[in-house]
């Protein structure tokens, strides 16, 4: 069985991915399993994009998205008659069958269904089922040259799978894309002694999590501090260091990655 | 369905002959290209085990790969075959006359009728000829300019220089370091490096993996100009380096594409002010004792005039942290912590050229501080270099590539054209190329400048006073352009316009491949192949992982009318009667077997096998860890191993700008801080001009095009950091506003601007974000130019048109493009377009954007 590994850490936002998807279906034929794409407005494959932070701890997130290939998709289930899922696990809407049908784009809860209104019919990623058929990677595979997207059998990664997050916006959704790494949200600012003018290294930074559990760290050279991979909540945050008054700072409501800024010490 | 697929292979990157880059298979169909594919080495090693080099370091490693790493250039190229804005055959400007009235002021404005290659060839003949018999054959001005592809045979880089040189010359647009401006003009003289300024490169790779703790990556974006010169081999590696715990610092006023995944801290300096930061950064060590005095002793001359201005006993300001925050905007307490923390540890510097840093107001300065801060910290120690992320083995150098050397570097030398190299003395630079054409200037008043003939020449160049018109020749009548880009990539793009409006210039040919830029500005234009139409042969030097030769197939027919640049030349000197003397004889398939015979890969193939293998890998040389890394010679010994520089040391002071340009009161033989200077009186945000045009303009080598190539991509113009939707439904030209600014100026992303200083106005779309320090706006440099006042006023996004026309400084004739005074201001798009409702109805293409040939540009009566 086929799956996608995506890894985060590996990904340079090129979107490479998302171009070559074009370069392999924008004016070309795959039959049995796929209609031309239009140049514009279809994303089989798509980036996400989102900014972490403020300056100037500033972060970008790309995120490849493809259709996820679930095992029990609910695009089949909108429509049975016009979408099958392969031997291998690729999911393919029949670019026959799905003619008019408007409800799969609907039905896709990651919204990787899209409608093609010159040919009428609804279509989406084929995990380049016609190059795969031959023994080769899906376009967007081939084309990613970090190692940011792979694709292959379920068995050849499943040290990955193990540590692999994946993501289900409804109830019963099987996706078989997997993300390693995904950076989630941040919590950072940096501690200085306006007295000197100087940073403070060394810092003792213990972040309380909305469960009550703590996160420890120590400010680095530039008097930084962070705390990665993090959820939505509201947190609190202790600084202390020798000789100076420690620093409280409660009822962060965190929503998006946060530069909680500057944080001046008082020496006591 | 595959074996009806023929598949042939073209170098997609974009720097220049011999220095291909991204070599990809491209798949055919029908004729037809159906995809772009990465190229597979190792199948392509031909059943031979692929040689592949390793760095192992710290417990990882990183290897050559498998197969190219191609970016989404080498796709879009693919889209820009089929570009509507593609030029299919030959046009004349429909009222130039050169029988009768020229009207050189409706260059820009007037439109175009379709006509024959003869008639087109035949009217360039004889202008070429009615020029020569005038004025003398230094009338006709060639510029080669970068909006080209890659191509050996074919050109494009000065045919047509080619061909009037077997009439007997003319004068030429110099190429000019646009790429290392400062690294060319002020780092060549305190270390020397010739070709062009940045620090020697062996094997650094190694080195850093091995040694370096920290990576400063200063005005260095290794995601986006390598895309163009290279691929994604460089940001490859910094994955590596994350990988071993090498501490990666982006320093510059944007999170540029590289930081933005790459960076484990950002230090936002404002543009072009890199300089006062150097200088606290200095002064910090100085005052703490934490450089090597040792080191400087043996390796450096000059030490204590920098260090008196450090200390401002020259211009009494002690350049200190405190100070340098209030004009760099970096906290006096980050920059003692940086320069505390380098101090401390093994620390290169990692460069990928353009931006604020480099092709600034006095460029030369923040070059010579990084310079002389390296040598501060023992220049050449293991772990401490300055290390360039592209453009590897550049000029065919094998001391110009950080990455494991290779056997040896192929060529095609014996094929190209002598453009590349060209030091006739009849020559305009680049940056001055507007004052040459239509500036009052006479044998007796002439216009006057120092090198550069050539960019990559020796130092001493520099001190060659040049002049305009060349003695024994008229000025400049007659233009003839290939891949043209002025307006959009150099300084000050409306005065060139203007330039073009003076009778003083009765023809202006251009040849390219789509109607873009400068085209607009032309008399007569030839149709230009891509590369993938014509059969040609290339080097491919900069990929990172491996040398290649390789055999450039056809792939698809050309496309209307269209030729190559190489034949477009020939098809006129036919009408002059010097084919032969142009090409001698000989034909593309002789030039191909010429060039491989004298490329070094003969020594290991024959011709006729190589035709068959279509590609030759050049393997790693035996011993390449032995190479001795970056200045790491010199740091041994520096009476062995001695700079190019006069005394053989680092010279914080230069006794040879002090000899040559002694009245210079800009690039004085030390670096300093230039707050202001004769020729850049007011470009810094503490000039009183700066209550007018209050944010400095940050203008990088373009992400989603290669200057101003690949604009009309509709693939890319639909990401959302390429263009942003105004409410006219018209794509503009991102422009990147810091929140805190945002709100000053009343701005949300979306909104339409008017970018602006007293040298006219372009337009953006807005994009709020994080990723710009307050004080500075971002907007890539190169989008298309659309006219809405022609030399005035511009809704493309093209800033070079309101960047400074005034060179870098007094003696160097470089360019300023980023870095630059703007105000910016919301605009009523509706309201501008009942202003300017010929502008503003232009026809237009929701995925391409401007249609510069259907329909705006040709008149519609054809013949």
């Amino acid at each position: 069985m086929k799956v996608f590994i995506v890894d985060i850490d590996k990904c340079n936002g090129c979107y490479g991915c998302q171009v070559a998807c074009k370069d392999e279906h924008v004016g070309n034929v795959w039959e049995p399993y796929s209609l031309p794409q239009p140049n514009t407005g279809h994303f089989w494959m798509r980036v996400k994009e989102r900014e972490h932070g403020q300056v100037p701890k500033v972060r970008v997130e790309y995120t490849p998205w493809p259709c996820m290939h679930c095992d029990d998709p609910k695009c089949a289930a909108a429509a049975p008659d016009a979408v099958y899922r392969r031997d291998d696990g690729l999911v393919i809407i029949d670019p026959v069958r799905a003619k008019g049908r408007r409800e799969l784009v609907d039905a896709c809860p990651y919204d990787a269904v899209f409608y093609n209104e010159e040919l009428d019919v609804a279509q989406k990623c084929t995990g380049c089922a016609h190059l795969v058929d031959e023994g080769k990677l899906p376009h967007c595979v081939d084309l990613c040259a970090t190692g940011g997207l792979r694709f292959g059998d379920e068995e050849e990664f499943a040290e990955e799978i193990a540590r692999a997050e994946t993501f289900v916006p409804e109830p019963g959704c099987r996706p078989r894309v997997y993300y390693l790494n995904l950076p989630h949200l941040f919590l950072a600012g940096d501690v200085w002694d306006p007295a000197e003018n100087e940073i403070v290294e060394g810092a003792s930074v213990t972040l309380t999590l909305p469960d009550g559990s703590t996160r420890q760290t120590a400010t680095d050279d530039f008097g930084d501090f962070s705390f990665r991979r993090i959820d939505e909540g509201v947190y609190s945050l202790f600084i202390e260091v020798d000789g100076f008054e420690p620093v409280e700072r409660r009822d962060i409501d965190l929503r998006e990655s946060l530069n909680l800024g500057d944080f001046p010490l008082t020496r006591n | 369905m595959s074996n009806t697929i023929k598949t042939s292979i073209k170098t997609m990157g974009f720097c220049g002959p011999c220095s291909a880059s991204e070599p990809a298979e491209v798949d055919v169909k029908d004729g037809r290209i159906v995809r772009i594919r990465p190229f597979d080495y190792q199948s392509s090693a031909g059943g031979e085990p692929l040689a592949r080099w390793s760095i192992k370091a710290r417990g990882h490693e990183f290897k050559a790969a498998e197969k190219s790493e191609i970016t989404p250039f080498a796709l879009a190229t693919k889209h820009r075959v089929y570009s509507p804005n593609r030029i299919l055959y030959p046009m004349k400007r429909a009222d130039w006359d050169p029988k009768g009235r020229r009207n050189p002021q409706n260059r820009g404005k007037s439109k175009y009728v379709r006509i024959s290659w003869d008639e087109a060839t035949q009217l360039i003949a004889d202008e070429v000829r009615r020029v020569h018999e005038r004025y003398g054959v230094n009338s006709i001005f060639v510029q080669s300019d970068g909006h080209h592809q890659v191509k050996t045979l074919h050109g494009p880089r000065g045919c047509e220089g080619a061909l009037l040189d077997a009439l007997g010359g003319y004068c030429l647009q110099a190429r000019n370091p646009d790429s290392w401006e400062g690294w060319y003009w002020g780092a060549k003289h305190i270390w020397g490096c010739d070709p062009v300024g940045e620090g020697d490169q062996q094997n650094l790779f190694y080195d850093v993996a091995q040694n370096t703790d920290t990576v400063l990556f200063w005005g260095c974006d290794v995601v986006t100009t390598p895309w163009g010169w290279g691929g994604h081999f460089p940001s490859r590696y910094c994955f590596f380096l994350r990988d071993i715990g090498v501490r990666q610092i982006y320093i510059c006023p944007d999170v540029n594409y590289g930081a933005a995944v790459h960076a484990d801290k950002w230090i936002p300096v404002l543009p072009n002010t890199d300089a006062a930061l150097q200088l606290a950064i200095a002064h910090t060590w100085i005052k703490e004792g934490t450089y090597d005095r040792k080191y400087l002793d043996t390796h450096a001359v000059g030490f204590d005039w920098f260090e008196y201005h450090a200390r401002g006993g020259d211009d009494g300001i002690e350049k200190t942290p405190e100070w340098a925050e209030g004009v760099c905007g970096v906290p006096a307490r980050i920059i003692k912590a940086l320069a505390r923390s380098w101090a401390k540890q093994n620390v290169s510097i990692a460069h990928g050229n353009g931006g604020s840093y480099i092709r600034s107001t006095y460029s030369h300065e923040p070059a010579r501080f990084e310079v002389a801060l390296l040598g501060m910290q023992a220049l050449g120690h293991p772990g401490r270099n300055q290390l360039k992320m592209m453009e590897y083995q550049l000029f065919s150098l094998p001391q110009q590539t950080p990455i494991p050397r290779s056997r040896f570097i192929p060529n095609l030398f014996s094929v190209l054209l002598p453009y590349a190299a060209d030091q006739r003395d009849s020559l305009v630079p680049e940056t001055l190329v507007p004052e040459a054409l239509a500036g009052d200037y006479t044998h007796e008043k002439p216009l006057t400048w120092y090198g550069c003939t050539v960019a990559g020449v020796p130092v001493e160049d520099q001190f060659r006073p040049l002049q305009y018109p060349a003695e024994g020749s008229e000025r400049i009548h007659m233009v003839w352009i290939d891949s043209p880009k002025w307006t959009s990539s150099w300084n000050g793009g409306y005065c060139y316009i203007e330039a073009l409006h003076s009778d003083l210039i009765e023809c202006v040919v251009a040849q390219h491949i789509w109607m873009e830029d400068d085209c607009l500005l032309a008399d007569i234009i030839l149709p230009v192949n891509t590369k993938f139409e014509e059969r040609d042969i290339n080097c491919d030097i900069m990929s990172g992982n491996y040398n290649t030769l390789v055999l450039e197939e056809q792939s698809v027919e050309p496309l209307g009318e269209s030729k190559s640049d190489w034949e477009c030349a020939v098809a006129v000197a036919e009408k002059l009667g010097v084919a032969d003397e142009l090409t001698g004889g000989a034909s593309l398939e002789d030039k191909m077997r010429i060039g491989f015979e004298n490329s070094g890969v003969q020594d290991y193939l024959s011709f006729e096998e190589f035709l068959e293998k279509k590609s030759y890998i050049v393997p790693p040389a035996e011993g390449w860890e032995d190479d001795p890394a970056g200045f790491y010679g010199f740091y041994i010994d520096p009476q062995a191993n001695p700079l190019t520089t006069p005394s053989g040391l680092i010279e914080y002071y230069s006794s040879r700008l002090a000899e040559e340009f002694p009245d210079d009161e800009e690039r004085k033989p030390y670096p300093r801080w230039i707050e202001k200077g004769e020729t850049h009186p007011d470009e810094r945000l503490g000039a009183e001009r700066a209550k007018r045009y209050p944010y400095l303009l940050v203008s990088n080598h373009p992400h989603w095009r290669l200057h101003s190539q690949l604009d009309d991509c509709a693939w890319f113009r639909e990401i959302k950091t390429c263009k942003v939707a105004g409410p006219d439904g018209y794509a503009y030209e991102p422009v990147w506003v810091n929140p805190a600014d945002a709100k000053h100026l009343g701005l949300a992303s979306g909104d339409v601007v008017k970018i602006y200083n007293d040298r006219g106005w372009t337009m953006g779309g807005v994009y709020v974000t994080e990723r710009i320090r307050p004080g500075a706006v971002l907007q890539d440099h190169g989008a298309r130019m659309d006219p809405i006042e022609l030399g005035v006023s511009d809704r493309g996004g093209t800033n070079n048109l309101i960047a400074p026309k005034a060179i870098a400084s007094k003696n160097c004739a470089g360019e300023v493009t980023s870095g630059y005074l703007v105000g910016v201001e919301k605009v009523d798009v509706f309201e501008l377009a009942r202003q300017y409702p010929e502008a503003f109805s232009r026809p237009y293409d929701p995925e391409t954007g401007p249609l510069h040939i259907v329909d705006a540009w040709l008149d519609n009566v054809q013949v």
